[in-house]
């Protein structure tokens, strides 16, 4: 784009450098934006819109593609695998939304200091987010063997009956891999809370401790309604991450036994490339997203908000 | 104040911007440019002679002697064979974006029989009645192999280059400890799982966190009691779970699963897991395919051996387990000459023995000699050619949205096996819009 | 209340070094094992990177080693392909990051600065966007690979990561110009500066510590994709280190050793960058609260 100086503007006949720079203004932003807009919206908007279509067909992927009303769905919610993955989502969410905030929160504030070491245990606490979740699921899965780490120490400590079967029990393998799963998300939520640690205002603090406030007191009434927009960022990010969770589940059971570790994303992936129901396996992803995006929503009705306080 | 500052700033900025500017560009170009050109070597080169094949070969050992093959192939050939490995379970899914792609890749590893007849119905593969002709490979493959080869209008598709064979293996230092002798049919396989027992043994070994090892034992109880043909017609889904037959054979796993006759929790482990407490001597059998032997210690070899699963019924026929490898050429190939050129090598007994030789699974040519081969694999081979049908294994033999639900209800009944009948009708439920839908 | 911003001023919540020495040795006693336990699976991981497969085999993983194989390493390293992998995943992130901050820049300005109809929609656009569960994208992105010939290249990767993040980058930035001043702009205006050049001159220096540590994270989560590899790549020679590694593993024989050993070594870009970057990654997580 030329330069253009105020003087060159007077130039034009017929419009006045006010009405000039009006125009330049209207248009610009979306000069700026139809490069980013158009990426966005052929690989990230546009399919997902495809997908929502290709969920009322019976694609197989490979040869055909025909439109079958809502058969998809008519049969996701007469199938047990899809009622079993959904409320093991539920199992996720909740987990996702209250060990890590709680546990991430409180080494954030264990860490929030410069003694020497601090930055090691930091990265400590925080490295098993770079690690590759295919290693974090094949060492898990070792430790929750029957004759694994976790219940040889479970039998040091005194434990006498059968091994437990972390991952072979309907009733605990869902946990079991949440566990792995927590043990990862930690880390990251600590780090949030460090950053929005930082962003606390000393002063408030220090003025209700002159006050006569005590540390817990302060902590409860000013430090936390302080974290608050990290925290609201967090739990979101959490919901979004235990909806989307795959990796481990994938790794560590493929969902099972018998499709009791299932989840959406797990369930969505087998019908699509294992079973070649294409047309069903987006229905899933569908649903998937209207699931996240009731809470996404959610989190941006608040930020909508938020933009108009502003 | 401010215009004329700005307009310092103003004139100071056009000068180095004007720099700065043409220095980005310059530098901006090549690296573009250098960008460009990746991406034109990262698109398929269609020049003249190369032929891509896409390989599952992910074990290492499978990987090196596939790659000796091909080095060879290239040295004396006109084409230039690049091989492309994806993990092996990864390719069975990536497979069908591959072929259904717009370059797909010339040759490609995979499984004979309904495994591949899924991609021929959808006319993704090359047909290759002209090879067989021109190899003469009718008289080469057995018929069992052939037939798993061709589609169902009875054209080739397939080249199958490998097969290997499913038995029960044991220790035979445990067996000589406590005098037990080979069981030959049912009862006396019970009197072994006893006798394991009462030593304080795990009478056979199996992980099922890959769900298949429990199919492995669908099958061989389904037909030794049933007979191979019936098993055949269920893979096709042509007769229903919920029958009376079927229920017999569950009912022979239900009297295994009374005796607590396998590892405790099998869920928890993969196959490669359960071969611990076999290689330890904790436990005295394993129903498994050949390849365990590659698992298996080294140091421990002689002290492995196998033998034929159990008569269970007399006069069924006997049916095995034989997965056979091999590969086809993609419909769309780039380089059709090229890929009929690679597997009519394939497919021949020159490169089928240098794999034998390298330590592969058994050939399927029959000039392949049998002297190449260490006693067991021999043996197992042989006790292939005595039988009645080759069978290609539960999640190869029928479609795989069957198979997965047929795996999952394995496990389902392994936990309840009280709710067999409940399992079964709701597997047949399945079979019934599985083979419905398919064409 | 402070900002996450242009400045700020790193505040800790009570400085810890007016502490009795009883309390700080009560803090080492508790986290250093804390952290040892912790940190368990990642020994394990680095043990069984160590050992022989037969080791593994034979005697369980959790036995002590009876072996010490640091070839596994090399082994890795070229027979198992990494180098070429290592390379492969650079050859992607790097582009990847270039379209995605440079593009994302481009809006997040125009929808810092700009009021005009539709700006929050389309800025709701990118942020909801990148909350999308990826399974919905799957199968339509690997068809618009293949109908644009990109399938199987580089940049296929490229262009789909480069597109997809410029949702969170969007969000990060906008937030972020938001914070600086208006009067640098209105100086500019006066001064007849035409709007790209302010974008140019003013804007992308002074978004340098937010564009730093947006960088560090999406290197991260690029470097780290597995998933949309294995969907848009097929060819070994293409593939970056996490389709890469996986390819290791056999139908029948898992080499644990060497494919730990080769994670490790994956591993090394993302630790050296967090490292160095601490600061930047802590940063950049924190952008998005954007008060």
């Amino acid at each position: 784009m030329a330069e253009i100086t105020a003087r060159d503007v007077s130039s034009f006949s017929g419009t006045t450098r006010k009405q000039y720079w009006r125009d330049i203004h209207r248009l610009t932003p979306y000069l700026f934006l139809i490069l980013p807009i158009a990426l966005y919206c052929a690989w990230v908007i546009g399919p997902m819109f495809y997908s929502v279509w290709m969920s009322f067909t019976n694609a197989d992927g490979i040869s055909r593609q025909d439109y079958i009303g809502q058969a998809n769905f008519r049969r996701l919610f007469n199938d047990d695998i899809f009622w079993t993955s959904l409320l093991n989502n539920f199992k996720w969410l909740i987990a996702f939304i209250t060990f890590p905030i709680v546990a991430g929160l409180g080494l954030a504030i264990l860490l929030n200091n410069d003694l020497p070491g601090t930055r090691f245990f930091k990265a400590g606490f925080f490295s098993p987010m770079v690690v590759s979740t295919v290693v974090i699921g094949l060492v898990w899965s070792w430790m929750y063997q029957p004759y694994g780490m976790i219940n040889e120490v479970l039998s040091r400590l005194g434990r006498d009956a059968m091994p437990i079967g972390f991952l072979a029990d309907p009733e605990i393998v869902n946990w079991a891999i949440i566990g792995a799963a927590l043990w990862r998300q930690v880390g990251y939520v600590m780090l949030l809370y460090l950053a929005g640690l930082k962003n606390v205002d000393r002063t408030l603090v220090e003025a209700s401790r002159v006050d006569g406030a005590s540390s817990f007191q302060s902590f409860k009434d000013i430090v936390i309604p302080m974290l608050q927009p990290v925290t609201v960022i967090i739990v979101v990010i959490s919901v979004i991450d235990a909806l989307r969770s795959f990796d481990l589940v994938n790794i560590m059971t493929r969902g099972g036994p018998f499709n009791q570790s299932s989840v959406l994303a797990q369930m969505m992936y087998i019908e699509a490339f294992n079973n070649y129901n294409m047309g069903y396996g987006a229905a899933i992803a569908t649903v998937l997203a209207l699931i996240s995006i009731v809470f996404i929503f959610a989190y941006l009705r608040r930020m909508l908000k938020d933009e108009m306080e502003y | 104040m401010k215009r004329s500052m700005s307009r310092v700033l103003q004139s100071t900025h056009s000068r180095r911007d004007v720099g700065r500017q043409a220095v980005a560009l310059g530098l901006s170009l090549p690296v573009l440019g250098g960008l460009v050109g990746l991406g034109y070597t990262g698109a398929y080169a269609q020049d003249g002679g190369a032929v891509n094949l896409a390989s599952n070969a992910s074990d290492p050992a499978v990987r090196e002697r596939l790659e000796g093959l091909i080095n060879n192939y290239n040295e004396g050939g006109e084409y230039a064979v690049e091989i492309n490995t994806t993990e092996h379970e990864a390719l069975k899914q990536a497979i069908r974006t591959y072929l259904a792609s717009d370059s797909p890749p010339d040759v490609l590893t995979w499984f004979a029989g309904n495994r591949m007849r899924f991609f021929s119905n959808a006319g993704l593969l090359m047909p290759l009645d002209d090879i067989y002709e021109a190899n003469g490979w009718e008289t080469a493959y057995a018929e069992g192999i052939r037939s798993v080869s061709k589609d169902s209008d009875d054209l080739y598709y397939f080249v199958p280059t490998s097969y290997y064979h499913w038995a029960v293996w044991y220790r035979p230092s445990m067996f000589e400890e406590f005098g037990i002798e080979i069981p030959e049919n049912w009862d006396q396989f019970l009197g072994v799982v006893d006798t394991l027992k009462e030593n304080g043994k795990v009478p056979i070994s199996i992980g099922t966190l890959a769900p298949w090892t429990a199919a492995g034992w669908f099958d061989y109880l389904n037909m030794r009691v049933n007979g191979p043909e019936f098993h055949i017609q269920l893979m096709d889904g042509e007769v229903a779970y919920n029958t009376p037959e079927v229920k017999d054979a569950f009912g022979r796993w239900r009297e295994l699963l009374d005796k607590e006759a396998f590892l405790p929790q099998p869920e928890a482990y993969s196959w490669q897991d359960a071969v611990t407490p076999f290689a330890q001597g904790d436990a005295g059998m394993y129903l498994m395919g050949r390849f365990i032997m590659d698992q298996f210690p080294e140091e421990l070899q002689d002290d492995l051996d196998f033998f034929r699963f159990p008569v269970i019924e007399e006069g069924v026929g006997l049916g095995e387990d034989a997965p056979t490898d091999g590969f086809f050429a993609a419909a769309q190939a780039p380089n059709p000459e090229g890929a009929k050129a690679l597997l009519t090598y394939l497919g021949g007994a020159e490169a089928q023995t240098y794999l034998v030789e390298q330590g592969g699974s058994p050939a399927v040519h029959q000039d392949v000699s049998l002297d190449l081969y260490d006693d067991i694999t021999r043996r197992g081979v042989e006790m292939l050619q005595a039988s009645d049908l080759i069978a290609q294994f539960y999640d190869r033999d029928t479609h795989p949205d069957m198979a997965q639900h047929g795996m999952s209800a394995f496990q389902e009944f392994w936990n309840n096996p009280d709710d067999l009948d409940g399992i079964l009708d709701g597997l047949d439920e399945e079979r019934q819009r599985v083979f419905e839908s398919d064409a | 209340m402070a900002s996450a911003s242009v400045t700020s001023d790193p505040y800790v919540y009570r400085k810890r070094r007016n502490w009795k020495p009883l309390r700080i040795a009560f803090y080492y006693a508790f986290l250093i094992p804390l952290l040892l336990i912790w940190l368990v699976p990642i020994f394990m991981t680095l043990l069984t990177s160590v050992r022989s497969l037969d080791d593994i085999t034979l005697n369980g993983p959790f036995s002590w080693p009876s072996s010490f194989e640091i070839e596994n390493f090399s082994e890795a390293w070229s027979s198992g392909g990494l180098n070429r992998y290592m390379l492969n995943s650079f050859i992607i992130t790097i582009p990847a990051l270039i379209i995605c901050l440079s593009l994302s820049s481009l809006a997040a300005f125009a929808l810092a600065r700009f009021t005009f109809k539709g700006n929050l929609i389309i800025y709701f656009t990118f942020v909801g966007g990148s909350l999308l569960p990826f399974q919905i994208l799957m199968l339509p992105v690997y068809q618009l690979s293949n109908t644009l010939n990109l399938y199987d290249t580089y940049w296929a990767l490229i262009i789909f990561h480069g597109a997809f993040q410029i949702g969170f980058c969007t969000f990060v930035l906008r937030n972020f110009i938001r914070t600086i001043p208006g009067e640098i702009f209105d100086a500019a205006r006066i001064d007849g500066a035409s709007e790209f050049r302010i974008y140019h001159q003013h804007v992308m220096p002074l978004s340098l510590p937010a564009l730093a540590a947006l960088a560090t994270l999406e290197f991260t989560w690029i470097f780290n994709d597995y998933l949309w590899a294995l969907i848009l790549v097929q060819r070994d020679k293409l593939k970056p280190v996490t389709t890469g590694l996986a390819s290791l593993r056999g139908e029948y024989i898992q080499a644990f050793n060497i494919q730990f050993a080769g994670t490790l070594i994956a591993v090394v870009p993302t630790v050296l960058l967090f490292i160095f970057l601490q600061r930047y990654f802590i940063q950049g997580l924190t952008m998005g609260s954007g008060k």
